[in-house]
């Protein structure tokens, strides 16, 4: 890998909870969960990444991590050359997050409106600002619904917003947690399509979150297959499952987890 | 501006909501005109407001008005970040460049500028309807007055919105200043008629100080020499509560941010 924008050692997120109340005999004590264990990755420039596993693997949380969103307990990692602990700042203007949550944007303002706010926070000069929202929403083919309010939006609109949003600063790498969530074949065919023919092609590095084997199949150059917080595979996809489809290599690799942890 | 721009927005989207609340302005200012016309022109009422002229509709007016800029400095940062982590867009912005200390600052900026609104509609009420006399004010004392006023109540709105941003709901600080401040600070009486305790009570609120300078500016044109002590009052306060609310804030971050509740309501 010539030019890595994203690498991790050993990054660890554990949350602690008090019981409290809950538990009247012993109210100051607290139980750990490890949400994302020692997580080794490295990815480079222009490649799309696939973080693959089942709800609660740990994909969503080493996301957020890595966008700067929640602390790492333990481990570092650099992106795009800047470490994740102290240059918080730096991370941010060189990332966007995408996800499939509908409720990032205000709803009783139009979609203009609402990317004329999010630039003003990307620090986009204000007489540059108007030209790239402009660009951006002709990207994702929003131009003529810009001026509608973002409540009157279909499901694939506000995908599409989403996305334009993230273009707004033109970032280094897109995070996306399922974006494809709640899409209907076209949109999340045209979606791939742009992930891979406009974002890729342009050299931009994509982290796609996902529990859908066949999108980590067709979108991703590589991908890494996480379990129970750990990253328990990791490669290209045709060399990770050979001849085999990824759903069987999937379902193979949760019953060897289950059977080493019933060895436990 | 960003902020401001979107918050004006928003706010006239809610039309209807929009002219209700100066609606509900002139009928308050009514309300209050009557109370002061049954307490007339009662001895004890003009001994007790002496000071600012004995008259009881101005002296509430003022009250009413300006402790508008308490409930908004006490509670717009919290409200605001509450409701930004409500209609998901606190993690939107988080992943910008821009600081969370700066969203936390900036997304106030509309509630001042509509309470200074509001307050505005106050005093025009009270001047066109209903006689209030502003032509001797001091308005460089009460400007003063009202942008220290605007700091003091800030630094304790932020320390309510840390504890917001860690337990979500039932903030204290808001709901002890607020109500100890509306019941000690002068805002419907003046504070000489509180017994002598709770008077020395009411001066470790800066809703005392900013009052009365506001008071005495606006209405009996009171000039630097007769409020600096206030104003100096509110320096003090200011200068002790604002650093002490800023890192409250940052520790109340970083611990969402270790428990991953930083948009969780």
């Amino acid at each position: 890998m010539t030019d890595v924008v994203l690498e991790t050692h050993n990054l660890t997120k554990q949350f602690i909870r008090r019981k409290g109340l809950s538990s009247p005999r012993n109210p100051f004590g607290k139980t750990v969960f490890t949400a994302v264990k020692g997580i080794d990755l490295t990815v480079g420039r222009g490649e799309v990444f696939g973080l693959l596993g089942p709800n609660g693997a740990g994909k969503t949380t080493l996301t957020k991590m890595l966008c700067t969103l929640l602390l790492p307990s333990a481990g570092s990692a650099k992106v795009c050359g800047y470490d994740l602990a102290r240059q918080e700042g730096k991370i941010k203007s060189k990332i966007a997050l995408i996800s499939s949550e509908e409720r990032s944007f205000y709803w009783r303002l139009t979609g203009r409106q609402n990317l004329d706010f999010f630039a003003a926070l990307h620090g986009i000069p204000k007489k540059n600002a108007r030209q790239r929202i402009e660009e951006v929403l002709e990207i994702v083919d929003m131009t003529e619904a810009a001026g509608r309010r973002f409540q009157e939006y279909s499901t694939g609109m506000k995908q599409r917003m989403g996305l334009a949003r993230g273009l707004l600063a033109d970032p280094e790498i897109f995070f996306m947690d399922e974006p494809t969530k709640g899409l209907d074949p076209i949109a999340t065919w045209h979606l791939h399509d742009f992930i891979r023919n406009r974002l890729a092609e342009a050299g931009k590095t994509v982290i796609v979150a996902t529990h859908h084997l066949a999108e980590a199949e067709q979108i991703c150059d590589r991908v890494g297959i996480m379990y129970a917080g750990e990253m328990r595979a990791s490669g290209p996809v045709k060399e990770l499952i050979g001849d085999s489809t990824l759903s069987d290599f999937f379902r193979d690799l949760v019953e060897q987890t289950m059977v080493e942890r019933a060895g436990n | 501006m960003a902020f401001l721009k979107k918050d004006f927005l928003m706010e006239v989207s809610y039309r209807f909501s929009f002219v209700l609340q100066f609606a509900s302005i002139f009928f308050s200012v009514v309300m209050f005109y009557f109370v002061a016309k049954l307490l007339g022109e009662a001895p004890s009422v003009q001994k007790s407001l002496s000071e600012y002229g004995g008259n009881y509709f101005s002296f509430v007016l003022i009250g009413i008005a300006f402790s508008n800029f308490l409930s908004v400095g006490l509670g717009s940062f919290s409200t605001n970040i509450r409701s930004e982590q409500m209609i998901g867009t606190l993690e939107a912005m988080l992943v910008t460049p821009t600081t969370l200390s700066n969203i936390v600052l900036s997304s106030s900026q509309w509630s001042f500028a509509f309470t200074s609104l509001r307050v505005g509609v106050y005093l025009l009420i009270g001047g066109f309807f209903f006689g209030v006399s502003f032509t001797g004010a001091a308005v460089l004392p009460a400007l003063l007055a009202l942008v220290l006023t605007v700091v003091a109540f800030s630094s304790l709105g932020i320390i309510s919105a840390s504890f917001i941003m860690i337990f979500k709901r039932g903030d204290p600080i808001a709901f002890a200043i607020t109500t100890s401040s509306t019941l000690l600070g002068g805002v419907y009486y003046p504070i000489s008629i509180l017994p002598g305790w709770l008077q020395s009570l009411s001066y470790l609120f800066p809703i005392t100080y900013s009052l009365h300078a506001i008071r005495l500016s606006l209405l009996q044109g009171g000039g630097f020499s007769e409020v600096g002590g206030d104003l100096l009052a509110l320096v003090i306060f200011s200068c002790i509560t604002l650093p002490i609310s800023l890192v409250c804030f940052r520790l109340a971050v970083a611990r969402a941010k270790r428990d991953g509740s930083l948009a969780h309501y």
